[in-house]
């Protein structure tokens, strides 16, 4: 492991000084700053040792939350909701949709619990079981913001306005 | 300080109990069994199964009773219809995600699940199966398999590696119908931090946690003409072997096991208290050279592998602290594929070592690559005995041992008791005591005292260095020189102790280890259930042996004065050294962080 990432962990893990509970906001700020958006399996031993907190219980939490991957993401990422009334409302056509726009690596065809990345690393899309948020079916999640009642022309827009934000 | 009294009723009946008690505990004192499936006293309050529910009165809800505390004049009740129903649709619940093949199942009649859905009557299931995922059998590990299917999610194993050994190799990953128990990144046990002490899978209700079996290969060695099979039978079995056969706990049978050891058909029945009482004089004279030449103390006893592994994985810096000793269960194999081969004239490539050992991290120990020390010797002396020759060819636990015993329709409750065969059958009181927590320490003492001063300790009982307190300390006076002594059994009290030596402010001379809660009494290959109140009686039962022993102290065992005559010369010679004496090494279980 690179000498510049064990510092900028170190960092990260002394910006929250033990507080309790600190272990999910020390995950998600390391999350946030690798350039693929995931915890990759050394970042976390060493993040292990550095806290004190036993490797098996920081995967523990790792694997229990979803916003936390532990495979790389792409630059932006979408979730779609294939849950019962986001179904009924046609997300499967905004599954579609990107598939026909993008070509994904690894993907295996299916639905559930998908989890597949552009071979450019530009996007990632995965599936949820629902987000509870049934009344605005279909419901996708953007980058962490929640769109509600979406349309293939609305996808369509969202993704024109991902390529011009440039972050 | 007196404990508060509460009023309390259970099922009409009015009782008086402690404040601090849980329902479930408060109904078990009074004689009233509630099923569970997860709760572990003083270790686990997950809450996970739902089996231990109850109704209390005012309560709209049932409530689980393993997490609920008893207050003045609470009502509780155990056994209405609506308990009844949500036990069973909690059962069945657990039942649609099981294997239900019991027939080939290696926990059939010892298992809890089972148990518990005929005692409450529970016969299918008409749940759907929810499991989706499907995970290997973990086999990695020389001393357990983790099955998930047959698991239940109890988490008792994960509070156990937790909260008692302080080890984490395991936790539960991900959730809902995703939900399994996991190493890091699920890599194996063998993998991971885990020290192969079993202490999960003496708690596991179910068969997902088992030792690995190795009765196949001992089978195979008695059947095999021209095999000559000896068996060492660790101080421990004796203490709780009867368990299996429906004595009380607490009833050291020796001379029944030697029987029925003969009667399975071993060529000679040895006893591992032979090299106990060895281990004791080079440890004792390891702790004295080392006091008298500044050496690195303090001194760390070494014959538990889990230990062993513990102290290699969390704490390597401290590794020149450990005893070089090898354990009662090498020795004795060292010295039977060389010394005992040479006396007897046996070819020693015809010789066979088996062990019964009340721990899974012997299996582990045996294996370890250093220990083939009998091949290094004859092949000093020009002679190569088989590829892959070990010193330890297999290692069977208690319960294997019970399952050979039955299997050869030996009726062991009917056996008259017989004697082990010599030379390595010859043992003391020491020796004997090397299987309870403090044991060690008091065998050492006894004769580390003779050695110094010339005479015996005028009482051979150290109490002090007895009982089941996590951590006891001691000083003995011995001509002049104040030896400062601890003993510390599982593996979070361990740790404690070597938090202090690393940071130097260690007081002691001298301390002892074990693993496994009592020590090898309540080791991961003993009999199931062991709980406290089981370890104590077989720590009894040890004690109560050692004073039933003519001779108390290492150093007068007769065989191990002949072998120093006749092999090893003198303690710590170069004999010694290379047939009694190991080295450790540091795990690096995340290199390159
Ligand atoms: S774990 Fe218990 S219930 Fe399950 S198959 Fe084995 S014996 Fe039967
Ligand atoms: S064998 Fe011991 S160390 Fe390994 S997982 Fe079980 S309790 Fe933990
Ligand atoms: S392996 Fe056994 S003890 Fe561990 S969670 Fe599963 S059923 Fe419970
Ligand atoms: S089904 Fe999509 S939000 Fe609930
Ligand atoms: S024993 Fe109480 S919930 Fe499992």
């Amino acid at each position: 492991m690179k000498a510049a990432l064990k510092k900028e962990i170190d960092g990260i893990i002394k910006s929250y000084d033990g507080t309790h509970g600190s272990l999910l906001g020390i995950l998600e700020e390391i999350q946030k700053r690798n350039p693929h958006n995931y915890l990759p399996e050394k970042t976390l031993a060493y993040t292990a040792k550095k806290t004190g907190i036993p490797p098996a219980k920081v995967y523990g939490v790792v694997t229990f939350y979803s916003f936390f991957s532990l495979i790389p993401q792409g630059k932006h990422c979408i979730s779609i909701c294939r849950g019962t009334a986001c179904h009924t409302k046609g997300s499967r056509k905004l599954l579609d949709y990107l598939r026909s726009s993008f070509e994904f690596e690894g993907d295996t065809g299916g639905d559930a619990k998908l989890f597949i990345t552009t071979k450019d690393r530009y996007l990632t899309v995965r599936t949820v079981a629902c987000f509870g948020q049934c009344a605005l079916a279909p419901v996708i999640e953007v980058d962490g913001k929640i769109y509600g009642s979406v349309t293939v022309e609305e996808l369509k827009k969202i993704l024109k306005k991902l390529k011009g934000s440039r972050q | 300080m007196t404990q508060k009294q509460l009023r309390i009723k259970i099922n009409g009946d009015t009782y008086l109990m402690y404040e601090g008690q849980s329902v479930l505990e408060a109904c078990r004192s009074a004689g009233i069994n509630i099923p569970n499936l997860c709760y572990l006293e003083g270790v686990s309050r997950r809450a996970s199964c739902g089996i231990c529910v109850v109704e209390i009165e005012g309560a709209r809800t049932l409530v689980r009773s393993c997490v609920t505390p008893i207050r003045e004049g609470i009502e509780i009740f155990t056994n209405t219809g609506r308990v009844r129903k949500a036990r069973h649709t909690n059962i069945k619940l657990l039942l649609a995600n099981h294997p239900r093949n019991c027939l080939e199942c290696d926990k059939n009649r010892q298992c809890e699940l089972q148990k518990l859905s005929d005692d409450l009557d529970v016969r299918d299931t008409s749940y759907p199966k929810i499991r989706k995922k499907h995970y290997d059998i973990d086999a990695s590990s020389p001393s357990l398999t983790r099955d998930h299917e047959k698991c239940i999610l109890c988490a008792r194993c994960v509070e156990v590696c937790s909260q008692v050994q302080s080890v984490d190799a395991i936790e539960i990953a991900e959730r809902g119908m995703e939900a399994h128990v996991s190493t890091f990144f699920n890599k194996g046990l063998d993998a991971s931090e885990c020290v192969n002490c079993g202490q999960c899978l003496l708690v596991c209700p179910t068969g997902a946690l088992m030792a690995k079996h190795e009765t196949g290969s001992v089978w195979k060695a008695i059947d095999e003409p021209g095999r000559h099979v000896v068996v060492q039978a660790a101080p421990a079995i004796r203490a709780a072997i009867g368990e299996e056969f429906g004595f009380e706990a607490g009833m050291p049978l020796t001379g029944t096991l030697a029987a029925a050891l003969r009667k399975m058909g071993f060529d000679r029945v040895f006893d591992t208290q032979f090299t106990a009482d060895l281990t004791i004089i080079e440890e004792g004279n390891e702790l004295i050279s080392r006091i008298k030449n500044k050496g690195v103390l303090p001194l760390i006893t070494s014959c538990s592998p889990g230990w062993i592994r513990f102290a290699e994985t969390f704490f390597p810096k401290l590794l020149p602290n450990l005893s070089t000793c090898k354990s009662p269960q090498q020795m004795f194999g060292t010295l039977a594929k060389t010394y005992y081969a040479e006396k007897m004239n046996i070819d020693p490539s015809k010789i066979t070592v088996v062990s019964v050992m009340p721990c899974t991290a012997k299996k582990f120990e045996a294996r370890r690559p250093e220990m083939n020390s009998a091949a290094e010797y004859w092949r000093n002396k020009g002679r190569r005995l088989p590829g892959g020759t070990r010193d330890v060819d297999s290692v069977i636990t208690t319960r294997e041992l019970a399952d050979m015993i039955r299997e050869s329709g030996i009726d062991f409750a009917r056996l008259t008791g017989e004697k082990f065969d010599e030379p390595f059958g010859i043992s003391t009181g020491a020796g004997t005591i090397f299987g309870a927590t403090g044991g060690v320490m008091e065998a050492a003492l006894r004769t580390a005292y003779a050695e110094l001063t010339g005479k015996s300790l005028k009482d051979l009982n150290l109490k002090a260095v007895r009982g089941m307190g996590g951590v006891r300390e001691a000083s003995v006076d011995i001509n002049g020189l104040t030896l400062k002594v601890a003993v510390a059994h599982g593996l979070k009290n361990a740790r404690e102790v070597m938090e202090q030596v690393s940071k130097g402010k260690s007081p002691y001379h001298f301390i002892e280890i074990m693993t496994c809660p009592g020590g090898c009494i309540g080791g991961g290959g003993q009999p199931v259930p062991a709980t406290t109140d089981v370890r104590e009686k077989r720590i009894k039962a040890v004690y109560s042996e050692d004073e039933s022993m003519p001779l108390r102290e290492s150093h007068k065992n007769p065989a191990v004065i002949a072998l120093y005559d006749e092999f090893l010369k003198e303690p710590l010679s170069g004999v010694s050294h290379s047939m009694l004496h190991t080295e450790y090494s540091r795990r690096d279980l995340y290199p390159g962080i």
